[in-house]
């Protein structure tokens, strides 16, 4: 007999959903990304190539990192989902990564970052300490265009507990002067605090 | 006269400024909350899907809509037939929306709204379209060539017009003409001639595809949310297409952009026309096959030119033709050739003679449109790989003749707005050259032109250079309005500052630097300002990221801005405390005697009972601040495979004073992405030239560089406080990586020995240079 109904749990809460092509009904064909997105309205996974090539879309099954967008969500019966929505502890607050995401700026335009930080986080249960290497392997299936890699890397070997990533490096010029005439005393918070003689800024 | 150096420049204390400042919206971005376009959906709304035409040029003899717009959930199909206006496309427009013929694989033939985009998709098949097939041209150089057949009765000979108003106010300007370029050569000590192709119409691939609702409002009023990183750029076009129109733009996050989505046009008038006619808002979200098949691409860009060099490393003259692809709908293309034009100025300033001409043409191709390099890009890709010919002649080290070459205050050039301007920007250009050249190791590695810096077995190394900068960076006016609003509830921690700007956030984080920028003039901190959300109608006009123009410009007003409330609030201050202007002090919102701190009182408090103090201030647009970015490359290159990869990259720039360094780090990287350095290896469309599709329409199919194969990138950054406003910064992220592609060249023929002259290198064009294929 064929299934009528599919149960997902997702962030912890259980969804029943009747399968066939009726009005609120889930269809054979509707994929678990569309499920998410559309019907229970957890958007922060995105939904860029549909064809398993990007991550973007990439969630928790079972606590392994899958592509939603090519599972079916009739297939999906019994599985625990988590969303990049479920990540953050209502108690705690933010997951580690999420906040090594912040504080190492891992992102540009954002729109990869949800996928990124759900496959870390599959890598990370899998194994809390993964090297350099295994890290930069596990993210070869996400894309980002904006080119957030090295600082994603410094966040995740932050939480991975690995040394500081050195792969991109940043130098200022200023570093290597020696006595730089400052515009005045440290005296006041910000120069623009008042103006200074010849400063045109404040004319 | 004793020489200014670098550590003279007098370096300032910031409170927020050039530090890292979490981005507004980080914690949204994290957890998935922030809200892009596919994310968002109107009451009542349709979605709209495109019947795209399968042949690059073909006349349609007859369309059959009947089983389509039979289909349940079909609400509307509109074709060329039943369009309820003729909208235009291009600039000039040249085209309808819709026509009785299509131009480009991928073009409009149809379009649909349903109930769902799954009625909508599957309606699509049920368009029967009869074409006749017409003959197609596929590069700038047939399309140009004498009988080719011509797509457009507005373009004679597929020639697009060279200028347009709106980029040369004073007419149009497409070619250098300066001094005297026969003389030129003659004073040139070693003159090469070549010609180079930049031509696979790379596309920048924004993970997010080009998306919008439009709904029509009645009249000829619109409201538009667009996946745009520029709500004014939209609406100037939109209006100029649908014609007597009004419209609201909003913006959102958007999912990546590389200037690649500003306009939409094509998709927005569809979204449009699709809501006028059913009267309710539409949808669209392309698809990535439709964004890689259909959506904008980098130019085509060929140049054949001669170059003279005398015996220093001068160049004196330069000679050339470009000739620029801009596919099937020239839309914007005067503009980038403009700035193309200009930005060879910049990097060969003290070239005094000049003739180089360009020509622009439109093929059988999907449209090239904006992308970050915009012209600049594809026009050094080319020409920096003819200067290689010439210093190669003369056995120059590349990394002189940049220095020597690139513009320095003083320099005068001609921008694209066809008027001459005067360089005001930084001295240590050179120097910032030359230091990231040290830190990446030029000196030992350079071993002369195709000399390898190492050969190992099968893997032979080399190392290349390029550089580039672009005057747009202070282009296009803008306005903002800064209000400090006074609390309620009478604690002076409650009062904040807005900003009044519209600024969308594509990843540049332009949006929070605005308001560390007017945090940093009121002194207060960056949590206490917030900023307007983005959009055209009710927000000070503000052009839109583009050119990299949003740290200045917006920078730039919204400063003012504070500065003109700051000011206010010092003047209400004084009176307050009988005090002159200049003895008085402003911290976090409270107004102060600098040497009685004791004597201080909240803003609010000094500020008429419920009002803001309000604050204006504007950009006017200029050219004569250029930036500079050079970028270093080693490649390793298996002369068995023919395979390479970038084994080490460093870039310099001189940025002023950096804003925010985490950011401005980032721009750098960004170079990696938006088919910028690997144009070189591999990022290509590749056309099938026997039925004119792309054979590149997917992920999987079109190249890109996943997280295990970035090389180190070192970075070094300079801050000459260059006098661009008041916190001295640049824009930089358009160009830092736009010279990557013709070092990575640079690089490759030095490791084999042999000249490389096609993009992409990749192992069969390398295996044929070398003989083994
Ligand atoms: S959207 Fe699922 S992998 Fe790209
Ligand atoms: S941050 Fe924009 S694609 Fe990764």
């Amino acid at each position: 007999m064929k299934k009528q109904y599919v149960t997902l749990t997702v962030n912890g809460r259980e969804y029943r959903f009747s399968i066939g092509d009726g009005f609120g009904q889930v269809p054979p064909s509707e994929t678990l990304s569309q499920t998410l997105r559309k019907r229970l309205q957890l958007t922060g996974s995105k939904e860029s190539c549909s064809e398993g090539a990007c991550g973007c879309c990439t969630v928790l099954m079972d606590g392994k990192g899958v592509t939603s967008c090519m599972l079916l969500t009739v297939e999906c019966d019994g599985r625990d989902i988590v969303t990049i929505e479920g990540l953050e502890d209502p108690e705690k607050g933010l997951d580690p990564l999420q906040q090594a995401f912040i504080d190492e700026y891992a992102f540009q335009c954002g729109y990869c970052t949800p996928g990124i930080i759900m496959a870390a986080k599959a890598l990370l249960l899998d194994n809390p300490h993964p090297s350099p290497d295994e890290i930069k392997e596990a993210l070869s299936g996400n894309y980002c265009r904006c080119i957030s890699h090295y600082t994603v890397l410094r966040a995740i070997n932050r939480v991975a507990g690995n040394e500081e990533d050195h792969t991109a490096v940043m130098h200022r010029a200023n570093d290597d002067v020696e006595n730089p005439i400052p515009v005045r005393e440290e005296l006041f918070p910000s120069p623009y605090a008042y103006g200074v003689p010849g400063d045109n800024a404040l004319e | 006269m004793s020489k200014f150096e670098y550590r003279d420049i007098k370096q300032p204390h910031y409170r927020h400024i050039g530090n890292y400042t979490p981005r507004k919206d980080a914690k949204d971005i994290v957890t998935g909350k922030a809200i892009f376009l596919d994310d968002f959906s109107v009451p009542h709304m349709l979605y709209g899907k495109t019947k795209r035409s399968p042949y690059p040029h073909a006349k349609i003899l007859s369309i059959d809509t009947s089983k389509a717009e039979a289909y349940p959930g079909v609400r509307a199909v509109i074709t060329h037939k039943n369009m309820p206006e003729p909208w235009g496309l291009g600039l000039p427009v040249h085209r309808l929306l819709m026509e009785d013929k299509v131009y480009y694989v991928g073009d409009v033939v149809a379009l649909i709204a349903a109930d769902t985009e799954e009625i909508a998709t599957e309606a699509i098949d049920l368009i029967d379209v009869e074409y006749e097939q017409l003959e197609a041209v596929y590069s700038a150089e047939e399309a140009l060539k004498e009988g080719a057949v011509e797509l457009y009765p507005r373009f004679k000979g597929n020639h697009v017009d060279n200028g347009i108003k709106y980029f040369q106010p004073d007419g149009p300007w497409w070619q250098i003409i300066r001094g005297d370029v026969k003389k030129g050569f003659e004073e040139s000590k070693y003159v090469a001639e070549d010609k180079v192709a930049f031509d696979k119409m790379p596309a920048p691939l924004a993970p997010e595809t080009p998306c919008c609702i439009a709904k029509y409002e009645g009249g000829n009023d619109y409201t538009i949310w667009a996946s745009s990183q520029s709500a004014h750029i939209l609406k100037l076009m939109g209006e100029g297409r649908i014609p007597n129109s009004n419209l609201s733009v909003k913006t959102f996050n958007v999912g990546g952009s590389y200037g690649n989505k500003q306009s939409l046009m094509t998709t927005v008038l569809s979204a449009a026309m699709l809501s006028k006619v059913t009267k309710r808002p539409v949808k669209i979200v392309l698809t990535k096959e439709e964004q890689l098949m259909s959506y904008e691409v980098r130019l085509g860009s060929t140049i054949t030119a001669k170059i003279g060099m005398d015996e220093e490393g001068y160049v004196r003259a330069i000679e050339g033709d470009w000739l620029v692809d801009t596919g099937a709908i020239a839309d914007s293309v005067q503009g980038q050739v403009g700035v193309g034009l200009g930005e060879a100025q910049l990097v060969c300033a003290k070239c005094p003679n000049w003739f180089m001409d360009s020509h622009i043409a439109v093929t059988n191709k999907q449209a090239a449109g904006i992308v970050r390099g915009y012209g600049g890009q594809e026009l050094n890709s080319c020409l920096e790989r003819l200067m290689c010919t010439v210093m190669k002649e003369g056995n120059f080290n590349p990394l002189d003749v940049f220095k020597k070459n690139y513009i320095a205050p003083g320099d005068r050039f001609i921008w694209r707005d066809g008027r001459w301007w005067q360089s005001r920007s930084s001295l240590f250009f050179p120097e910032a050259m030359q230091n990231a050249a040290d830190r990446f190791g030029w000196g030992e590695k350079w071993k002369g032109w195709n000399v390898p810096t190492s050969v190992n077995g099968t893997k032979a190394r080399g190392i290349g250079m390029g550089v580039i900068g672009n005057a747009d960076i202070n282009e296009d006016n803008t306005e903002a309005i800064v209000r400090i609003v006074p609390d309620l509830v009478g604690s002076h921690r409650a009062s904040t500052a807005i900003i009044e700007c519209d600024i969308t956030e594509s990843g540049m984080g332009t949006r929070s630097n605005a308001c560390k920028v007017v945090a940093e003039v009121l002194n207060v901190p960056v949590e206490k300002v917030s900023i307007t959300e983005p959009g055209t109608k009710y927000n000070p006009s503000n052009y839109g990221l583009c050119g990299s123009r949003g740290t200045i410009t917006t920078g730039k007003a919204v400063s003012l801005a504070a500065l003109d409330c700051k000011r206010q609030a010092l003047e209400l201050g004084a009176r307050h405390f009988k005090r002159s202007v200049d003895q008085m002090e402003t911290k976090d919102f409270m107004v102060y005697v600098r040497d009685t701190p004791e004597l201080s009182i909240p803003m609010f408090k000094l500020a008429p009972k419920e009002l803001s103090i309000v604050g204006y201030g504007k950009h006017m647009e200029m050219f004569n601040i250029p930036s500079c970015m050079a970028i270093f490359v080693e490649v390793e290159v298996d002369t068995e495979t023919g395979h390479t990869s970038i084994v080490k990259v460093a870039g310099g720039t001189d940025i002023g004073q950096i804003i925010d360094s985490k950011a401005v780090e980032m721009q750098l990287h960004g170079g990696f992405g938006s088919a910028c350095i690997d144009t070189a290896i591999f990022e290509e469309c590749i056309l099938d030239p026997a039925t004119g599709r792309l054979l590149t329409s997917s992920l999987i199919d079109y190249k890109w560089r996943p997280f295990n194969e970035f090389p180190p990138y070192d970075a070094y950054i300079m801050e000459s406080q260059i006098d661009s406003f008041m916190f001295k910064a640049l824009g930089i992220g358009e160009i830092s990586g736009a010279a990557g592609a013709s070092a990575v060249l640079m690089a490759i023929s030095n490791a084999i020995g042999v000249d490389i002259k096609d993009y992409p290198a990749t192992p069969a064009v390398i295996l044929k240079a070398l003989g083994k294929a």
